[in-house]
């Protein structure tokens, strides 16, 4: 077989090691937004008592999600296939139905099924995901990367739910919204699924990721039913310099989020870098100026910033290297003063008052992420990027680069740029913008809710018992986050075990102990 | 005057401190503490090694009351904070010899 041929070569031919070496280390990046960025940030914004849950289910969930992505969700976000037959070797090949029901049923998932061959590890990457060249860098690389942004949209929304959703709970909520939420909005968006052909389009995430995250946090916390209300009135953070910690992981693993979507380490790769900074930037003196001067307390508060930046990271996400910088400070500004308005107003009226999403991901991912991607729409700047129309052929190897070449081997190709409303005139990539949300909305919320009201009726309910949630940690884990010494000591096995402790050693100390045994005697 | 102490579970403070308020208690000194009484402590297992962690957090309240106001102070404590289940806490008074508001120098019932 071809396969075997070409799997254990170090530099196949379309192999190129820069590509190769930004993707891992953007995907690299990425992932540890969630371990331990994210992980710590929202463990140390929750009260002590709820840490070590919080860490628990960040780690398990990141894990879960590992394991089937390999085995088989990558493929259904991504697969060269997809489940109707609209894309069939990663690329178009819809000729029936266009436009319809057809279309979007053909063009919905892609195929299922492991790539954890030599080949499915090693071969070149094919996907229809939209790029200006074809990717450079084997599957693996593709795959891990688009994992660690799977991995994180559960681990965003943990944030809504934290605080009673059962352990084992969260363990079968993570991969079955992986599988049918996170994938389907995944295809359809990026893996050249329906909306993909449409012309919608989202850079890093901000409908697939963030909107998703928030929606779907928003209805599970309102299946879940409130935390305590002990809780919600004293949900206070227990470590602001720690939040400080995960939070700018955060925003300097955004370099990676956003800067690895080109799929090359090119010029547009250190566009997306910059402009990702400079909203992150503007956002975040956005919220801080908003909280000095309009809030009650007219105080600008840390933790504010914090979400200012979220929302600077999370609006540029969809139009990272799409737009110019300038219009990545204007991105900044609006998604922040939006969601400080949301936060701040929006949190009184139904249904937001009467759901308990116990951090606000619906606030500073749905809301940023819905209106980022909005702003796609009027501030793609067309001058930034072209996006074209490379394939593979049957042996992998890379055909058709360009518009021309592309049209003489495989027939038409109109290599596309993004339309932003202020430098073209022309509302339709907005158009397509909001039809995508309005999908990624309903499909996530709806999906959220069937899974959440099945892991009830499996699990005869999804939250901790009262008695437990008084306790927290303590009597889910059986740990706390800062155990106090003095009053613990161990018992059972293993007690007094290890030769070199003095306690132990029995007769006389050790040669080289410099107190001798009679002394301290403590 | 009597100095109430009472060692209650950390969640019902706020039970406490409202039905106090309701009776016209106008302070308190409150502090987390650690105890053990007759409910049992709990164990943690850090890395399969077990601990067994015999004392409970708990919150300590402080209140000097005049001696009109004792009874009523104490069954309001008892009854905020208690569940019914082990490890509710307890309550106990002391006489006080004096007390002296620092601001103005007041003495006795007039410095509560």
């Amino acid at each position: 077989m071809l396969a075997a041929a070409v799997s254990y070569v170090p530099y196949p031919s379309w192999l190129n090691p820069a590509d190769n070496t930004w993707q891992l280390t953007a995907a690299t990046f990425v992932g540890l937004m969630s371990l331990p960025g994210l992980a710590v940030l929202y463990a140390s914004i929750v009260p002590k008592k709820w840490a070590v849950n919080v860490l628990g289910m960040m780690f398990a969930g990141f894990s879960l999600v590992m394991v089937i992505w390999f085995l088989y969700a990558y493929k259904l976000g991504f697969g060269a296939n997809s489940f109707g037959g609209g894309v069939k070797d990663g690329v178009q090949t819809q000729l029936t139905g266009v436009g319809g029901w057809t279309h979007f049923i053909d063009n919905f998932w892609g195929k299922p099924g492991p790539i954890t061959s030599p080949l499915g590890e090693q071969g070149q990457a094919i996907s229809a995901a939209n790029t200006s060249v074809p990717f450079h860098f084997p599957t693996s690389t593709l795959a891990y990367f688009q994992f660690v942004f799977a991995a994180i949209t559960p681990l965003l929304f943990l944030g809504s739910v934290l605080g009673r959703i059962k352990f084992s709970a969260w363990c079968l909520l993570v991969p079955l919204w992986s599988t049918f939420v996170y994938t389907v909005d995944a295809f359809l968006l990026w893996g050249g699924g329906y909306f993909a052909q449409e012309g919608a389009l989202d850079y890093s995430g901000g409908y697939v990721i963030h909107m998703s995250a928030g929606v779907s946090g928003f209805v599970a916390a309102w299946v879940l039913g409130p935390r305590l209300l002990r809780d919600r009135k004293h949900f206070l953070p227990n470590n602001l310099v720690m939040a400080a910690v995960g939070a700018g992981i955060l925003w300097l693993g955004w370099n990676g989020f956003n800067g690895g979507d080109p799929y090359y380490a090119g010029a547009d790769a250190a566009s997306a870098v910059v402009n990702t900074n400079l909203s992150t930037a503007a956002a975040l003196l956005t919220w801080v100026a908003m909280d000095a001067w309009l809030s009650k307390e007219k105080k600008p508060t840390f933790l504010g910033a914090v979400n200012g930046m979220i929302c600077g990271l999370v609006g540029i996400t969809p139009c990272a290297g799409w737009v110019n910088g300038q219009g990545a400070i204007y991105i900044g500004v609006i998604c922040s003063a939006v969601v400080w308005v949301a936060w701040n107003f929006l949190s009184k009226v139904r249904p937001f008052s009467k759901v308990d999403d116990a951090l606000g991901v619906i606030y500073t991912h749905g809301i940023a992420g819905f209106f980022g991607g909005l702003l796609l729409g009027i501030f793609g700047d067309p001058g930034m990027l072209q996006l074209g129309c490379g394939h593979l052929d049957p042996s992998g190897q890379v055909i058709a680069t360009t518009a021309t070449e592309f049209a003489t081997a495989k027939g038409t190709c109109v290599p596309f740029s993004v339309n932003g409303l202020i430098y073209t005139g022309s509302a339709h990539q907005l158009w397509e913008q909001f039809r995508a949300a309005v999908f990624v909305i309903i499909w996530s919320a709806l999906i959220t809710f069937i899974l959440m009201q099945l892991i009830k009726l499996v699990l005869r309910g999804v939250r901790y018992k009262d008695e437990i949630l008084e306790v927290g940690d303590l009597a889910i884990h059986g740990e706390e986050a800062f155990p106090e010494e003095a009053f613990a000591s161990r018992v059972g096995v293993g007690v007094g075990v290890g030769a070199s402790s003095s306690e132990a050693s029995g007769s006389g100390s050790p040669p080289d102990d410099p107190v001798p045994s009679g002394g301290s005697g403590s | 005057m009597k100095l109430v102490v009472a060692v209650v579970k950390p969640f019902k403070l706020d039970d406490v401190k409202e039905s106090l308020k309701t009776l016209g208690v106008h302070g308190m000194t409150v502090s987390e503490v650690q105890g053990f009484g007759r409910q049992r402590g709990h164990t943690e297992v850090y890395r399969g090694a077990e601990y067994e962690v015999e004392f409970v957090p708990k919150v300590r309240l402080e209140i000097v009351v005049d001696d009109t106001q004792v009874d009523e102070v104490t069954n309001a404590v008892v009854d905020a904070a208690g569940t019914g289940k082990i490890g509710d806490g307890k309550v106990w008074v002391l006489p006080v010899e004096d007390v002296i508001r620092v601001r103005t120098g007041e003495r006795g019932s007039e410095a509560l």
